[in-house]
């Protein structure tokens, strides 16, 4: 299908980007990788009045490590920070999650500000931003702000960003010393939306107890969902099988699954439980063996 | 087009508009399209690029797979701006000089590609991955190509073809004279399309074809009123014309001639989601453009029985006036006495089943063109369309216009896969009232969801079966009932509702049978034709149920299979007594090592599993299945010719429609080595119902039997007469050699003949076969086919306990095929129809307006699929050509249960309702582990 005509115009700079938005507000759509939005377009869900178009912006396409902190520029493709060393070594839970969103054509085109931006809560992305504590930098015409991952999630589609405002980067927090990650996800198939994830980040005390956690699952509810009650259960504790139970079944309270075509609310909720226990399994072995992955 | 100019912007560049230049195949190409278009749209149409294909216009099937900057992307969720001065590598770029690539090669070689659907998406995705990994891993391989799907290979050959470039020999070694049955000839259509020049539906179109809109039924079941068209036109003047139910002149069809149930366009009333009631014709992307809830059409909803409970019992409430309590058709076979034998047996199990709805999702929606042509003073149809039945869409054609037949003429396009989705009616009458109405060649590409929600799929089935056996383990008796929901029209209903009472038995010999059918009309999605016409829903149940009794006598499965399976010299509850060529029991034989180790190799992990505390568990489990080749009792005979030319080649008019199962490559070899020749020496003349003779349906798993006996008969017949032109013995050999034929001792120059036709032919052989059965009394007594395949299948799986997720480890599949014409292909057919049988298991589940697309209607991947080993039982059957049966259905019969039974063995659970999806299975585990029943 061809989508309803509309205005294009391709973007010189990121200040003419935000120039064209700060002029057509909610009627312009940015275009990033387009594998959300022209999918849509196609079908006719999304009829955007004008698009501004992103990809021009070769200087948005980048990925900076300072002192272990990751920043990622809104140009910035899924498949470069797939196979990004630095990434890896830095950030091994976005390095964890990133092969189970699409396939390789998608991940080619599609970029993590637009699929943040986006804001869809069955994606995997959002939960990991939220377990590893990431910040969110919007620019408009008028400035820039940081956003944190927890506040920038509002609702099924909904971002903080004001109409106006572009996703410009994102920036991970240095993961500290004796941490350990995880990202689990049980999908219908490879590359398929998980029918639920968890994005588990534990790091350890001097004690080797449990010094902090965060704990966030995806398409558990109407945005990524922060396990906060159950990462407190953990938090001063000796991250064994039962503290680790615990955090599990506590998860499994905290998560809001609708249920959908592939599976019910009720297996959402089971597997929030089971998956929050195998990301935390993972995580505190990976923390005690210094590995972080 | 037209492009609103963004105001305020300076310059046509900065608008985006103006051409956008770039570099296609290694060559400059300018694009004059909006910058929004979709990539895949722009080298179609802008550069007729053709080799690159539309599946779903949404990313979910890869097929529109090309390299930007040499990384794989999809073209249709690409826009044209985004590859402004950049690098587009399509499938027409890969082969060099008119030669094929090493990869395109051991696509060839290997057997990767059936329809060819998928192969541009494959082909580009490997590339890809080649291009930066010249010799990858297994795992590797299957990444690069996750997003690729293909419906008809089970993706082994494509791994086994993109594996081998790094390593293999990929020459081929075509077979001499007299070798071609048996030998694995690479695909004679291979290469056109490995190179993107094969023409599918949506592929070719004349110049200044309208495109047609078809606006559908929002609701299950409604009456409708169309407002004034007029006004609908003056306000959206691109339409040029429309169609309603008043302009077809006979408003009705049906593959079968009663009931002609279901109309072009629904007249008033509809009776489905999805259902035609108005076309709109014009330029494409204008006509595209009117928004859908502008269209002048006034709904009165009704209820909607969209369930055959609610049907059956729904007093007076008919679906269609002709059908009392919503039955389309009653199947019933009757043998020996249940009632008295149940009483009798030793041991008698008893189970509910049910499946849901099965889509075909080829990866090519349905797709063509019509035109009118005047030929000889007349008037013409001309239908260019993806079909599985030609013949069977001229007279169905001609029917709705009240021509007379030879005034439709259909010649099919390369089909991107069927399963007999398209062995029904779509697009034609749509197409063929138009373009008759309109005078003007009429094209249509359905939409995935439009194509998805209007055509048939496979029949959801309520089935109850009872079975017994002796102490011995003897089966002694069957009760079968089962309903399928039909939906709406009854297109394939009555086929279904008729072959699965004869084959609801299994292959096992059994005294006392009872099997009833209905077919019942719902509000639902039209059920038809699907790989197996029911066979495979009921396989589930009584599979299922045999290994329960074997567990209940203490009998191994495979044994317990082995004891009953019916044999040469057995009657079936038909009564029919099988003459030959029944190898269950040396399939099962075949098995047996496989079905030992793999029983041993999951107990082993099971105990390892459980000390460790690992929540994954591995079991084996095994299923047979019999499918009768052809229709049942109906007749189905294949007409060939086959001419030889001055020129010293052989031209084969075949009209058994390819549609990836290889009859563009059997039918040859059939014919090359009935005739004595090399099958290089043959040319073909595709399906064309002008130019070939009727070889019916591609369907039934029919062709390879019943058109390749017509095919060595036409081969068989022409040798005959050039034997006698050369005076010689009706056994001297036979050669061609240049324009010389040599026969025996003799040599005649072909030159020197007159031609008997304007093609060409100086002579032309012919050959006829119809299958011989006999027809079935009202207990469903007689002969129904003259011939069954056999299989038996065994699935080694793993279940994790925790997600209640399957993976399938190992499939070992043993067919007795009677004689393996092309053993890649038979090998083909096997693993494609295991990927169908795995979906069928596990994920796959029609539901109207819910699962309406490739995202959420789900088809294995390529990371989906187990290792495969077939086993080729070649049992020949007499009636068969050089001994061959069939294969395409028969492959997808048994792996359900297959699949259940290992599912079983591994967690104690019985699946009761497919697919047995994770949430179902986990549901059932829980249940289990509390000692209930769900
Ligand atoms: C077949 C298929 C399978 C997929 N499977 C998965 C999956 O398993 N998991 C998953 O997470 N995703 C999946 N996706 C979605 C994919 O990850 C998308 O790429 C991603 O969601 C959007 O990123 P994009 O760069 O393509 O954004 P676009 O499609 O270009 O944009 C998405 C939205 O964000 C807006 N936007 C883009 N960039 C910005 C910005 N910088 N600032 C503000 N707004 C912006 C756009 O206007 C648009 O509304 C799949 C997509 C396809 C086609
Ligand atoms: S057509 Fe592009 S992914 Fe299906
Ligand atoms: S060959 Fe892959 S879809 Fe037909």
């Amino acid at each position: 299908m061809k989508p309803a005509p509309f205005r294009y115009a391709a973007a010189q700079s990121l200040e003419h980007a935000l120039a064209l938005k700060a002029e057509a507000g909610e009627e312009a759509r940015f275009l990033a990788g387009g594998q959300s939005l022209i999918p849509a377009m196609n079908f006719r869900l999304a009829q955007p009045a004008m698009l501004i178009d992103l990809n021009p912006l070769d200087d948005l396409d980048y990925i900076t490590v300072d002192n272990g902190a990751l920043r990622i520029g809104a140009r910035t493709r899924y498949s470069r920070v797939e196979h990004c060393a630095e990434v890896a070594r830095w950030q091994p839970l976005l390095a964890e999650v990133l092969p189970n969103i699409a396939h390789p054509q998608i991940r080619n085109r599609g970029t993590l500000c637009g699929n943040l931006s986006n804001a869809d809560p069955a994606s995997e992305l959002p939960a990991v931003m939220l377990a590893a504590g990431a910040r969110m930098h919007a620019h408009s015409a008028g400035g820039d702000r940081w956003i944190a991952a927890a506040d920038f999630f509002i609702n099924l589609f909904e971002t903080a960003l004001q109409p106006d405002e572009m996703l410009v980067e994102i920036e991970l927090p240095a993961l500290p010393a004796r941490s350990g990650t995880c990202f689990i996800e049980v999908a219908r198939r490879p590359g398929d939306y998980a029918m639920a994830g968890v994005a588990a980040s534990l790091t350890l005390d001097a004690n080797g107890r449990c010094g902090s956690a965060s704990i966030a699952l995806c398409n558990a509810g109407p945005t990524p969902m922060a396990a906060a009650a159950a990462a407190q259960l953990l938090i001063g504790g000796v991250l064994d099988a039962e503290a680790i139970a615990a955090a599990a079944a506590q998860a499994q309270e905290e998560v809001e699954p609708n249920g959908n075509v592939h599976c019910t609310a009720d297996y959402q909720r089971h597997l929030a439980g089971v998956l929050t226990r195998r990301a935390l399994t993972s995580a505190a072995a990976r923390a005690r063996q210094g590995t972080s992955a | 087009m037209n492009h609103p100019l963004e105001p305020g912007l300076k310059s046509l560049a900065e608008a985006g508009l103006g051409s956008i230049a770039l570099t296609v195949n290694g060559r400059p190409a300018l694009l004059n399209c909006a910058p929004p278009t979709r990539l895949a749209h722009a080298l179609r149409d802008e550069l007729g690029l053709t080799g690159t294909k539309i599946g779903c216009d949404a990313g979910d099937c890869g097929a529109c797979t090309v390299l930007l900057d040499g990384k794989q992307v999809c073209s249709c969720i690409t826009a044209v701006a985004q590859c402004a001065g950049r690098e587009v590598t399509t499938i027409e770029g890969l082969a060099q000089d008119g030669k094929l690539n090493r990869l395109q090669q051991a696509f060839l070689k290997y057997g990767a590609a059936q329809c060819g659907i998928c192969t541009p998406g494959m082909l580009m995705a490997a590339s890809d991955l080649l291009a930066g990994n010249a010799a990858p891993t297994q795992a590797e391989v299957e990444d690069a190509l996750g997003g690729v799907l293909c419906r008809c290979t089970g993706y082994q050959k494509i791994v086994e073809s993109v594996l081998a470039v790094a390593h293999d020999d990929l020459t081929l070694e075509p077979p001499t004279a007299g070798r071609a049955v048996g030998s694995r000839l690479a695909r004679l259509d291979g290469v056109s399309k490995l190179t993107g020049a094969e023409k599918y539906g949506a592929d070719e179109y004349p110049a200044g074809a309208l495109w047609l809109r078809v606006v559908r039924s929002p609701h299950a079941r409604a009456g409708f009123t169309l407002g004034d068209l007029d006004a609908f036109r003056r306000k959206y003047p691109q339409i040029e014309g429309f169609i309603t139910a008043a302009d077809v002149p006979e408003n009705s069809f049906c593959v079968f001639p009663v009931p002609k149930d279901q109309p072009v366009l629904a007249d008033g009333h509809v009776r489905f989601r999805g259902e035609a009631v108005l076309g709109l014709l014009g330029e494409r992307d204008a006509i595209i453009a009117i928004p859908e809830a502008e269209m002048p059409i006034t709904w009165q909803p009704r209820h909607a029985l969209t369930e055959p409970e609610e049907a059956l019992t729904a007093t007076g409430d008919l679906i269609h006036d002709f059908a009392p309590e919503n039955v389309l058709c009653r199947g019933r076979v009757v043998k020996g006495d249940v009632q008295a034998a149940f009483p009798m047996a030793a041991h008698v199990v008893e189970e509910n089943f049910r499946t849901s709805y099965v889509e075909h999702a080829y990866i090519e929606p349905e797709a063509g063109y019509a035109e009118v042509v005047s030929q000889g003073g007349q008037e013409r149809l001309r239908l260019f369309v993806c079909t599985q039945t030609p013949y069977m869409d001229k007279e169905e054609v001609a029917r709705v216009l009240k021509l007379p037949h030879d005034r439709v003429r259909v010649v099919p396009s390369a089909i991107g896969g069927g399963f007999g989705g398209k062995l029904d009616i779509s697009v034609q009458p749509l197409l063929a009232v138009a373009a008759w109405k309109l005078k003007r060649p009429v094209r249509i590409v359905y939409t995935r969801p439009e194509s998805m929600a209007s055509t048939p799929k496979r029949h959801p089935s309520r089935i109850r079966v009872r079975l017994g056996c002796d102490k011995e383990g003897k089966l002694t008796a069957m009760d079968f009932a089962g309903d399928f929901n039909t939906g709406a029209y009854a297109s394939w209903g009555s086929t279904v509702a008729n072959r699965v009472p004869i084959h609801a038995s299994g292959p096992y010999a059994l005294p006392n049978v009872r099997a009833l059918t209905r077919a019942v009309y719902t509000n639902n999605a039209i059920a038809g034709a699907f790989r197996g016409f029911g066979v495979p829903q009921a396989c589930i149940a009584t599979e299922t149920l045999m290994d329960e009794l074997a567990e209940k006598c203490g009998i191994d499965a495979l044994e317990f299979r082995y004891r009953n399976a019916i044999r040469a010299g057995d009657a079936t509850a038909c009564g029919q007594v099988l003459q030959a060529s029944a190898g269950l029991d040396q399939c099962l034989d075949a098995l047996r090592p496989a079905w030992a180790g793999a029983k041993e190799a999951s107990a082993a992990f099971n105990g390892q599993a459980i000390r460790s505390g690992s929540r994954k568990r591995r079991g084996a489990g095994l299923a047979c299945m019999w499918y009768g080749i052809g229709n049942t009792v109906i007749a189905n005979p294949s007409t060939m010719t086959i001419g030889l030319r001055a020129s010293g080649r052989v031209v084969l008019y075949n009209g058994a429609q390819e549609i990836g199962q290889g009859t563009y490559t059997i039918m040859p070899q059939i014919a090359a080595d009935a005739l004595g020749v090399p099958v290089s020496l043959i040319d073909q003349v595709h399906s064309d119902t002008d130019l070939t003779e009727d070889a019916g349906k591609s369907s039934a798993s029919r062709q390879t039997f019943v058109s390749g006996n017509a095919a060595k008969f036409a081969a068989e017949d022409l040798r005959r007469q050039l034997l006698q032109l050369a005076g010689t013995a009706a056994d001297a050999t036979l050669r061609l050699e240049g324009t010389a034929l040599i026969a025996g001792t003799s040599r005649i120059d072909l030159q020197g003949l007159t031609p008997i036709n304007e093609r060409g032919d100086l002579a032309l052989g012919s050959g006829y076969f119809n299958p011989p059965t006999v027809p079935l009394d009202a207990d469903g007594q007689g002969v129904p086919y003259a011939t069954f395949a056999f299989a038996a299948q065994l699935a080694e799986v793993e279940v994790d306990l925790d997600y209640g997720t399957v993976k399938v480890l190992h499939i070992h599949a043993a067919h007795d095929v009677g004689r393996a014409v092309n053993p890649t292909q038979v090998e083909g057919q096997i693993h494609g129809g295991i990927a169908q049988g795995l979906g069928l298991a596990l994920m796959e589940e029609y539901i109207s307006g819910k699962t309406d697309n490739l995202h959420d209607y789900l088809i294995p991947t390529v990371g989906d699929m187990p290792r495969i080993t077939t086993y080729l039982i070649e049992d020949a059957e007499p009636l068969g050509p050089y001994g061959a049966k069939g294969v395409g259905e028969p492959a997808l019969v048994p792996t359900a249960p297959a699949i259940y039974s290992a599912i079983r063995a591994a967690t104690g659970v019985r699946v009761r309702l497919a697919p047995a999806t994770p949430d179902r299975l986990k549901a059932a585990l829980k249940a289990h582990e509390a000692g209930q029943r769900l």
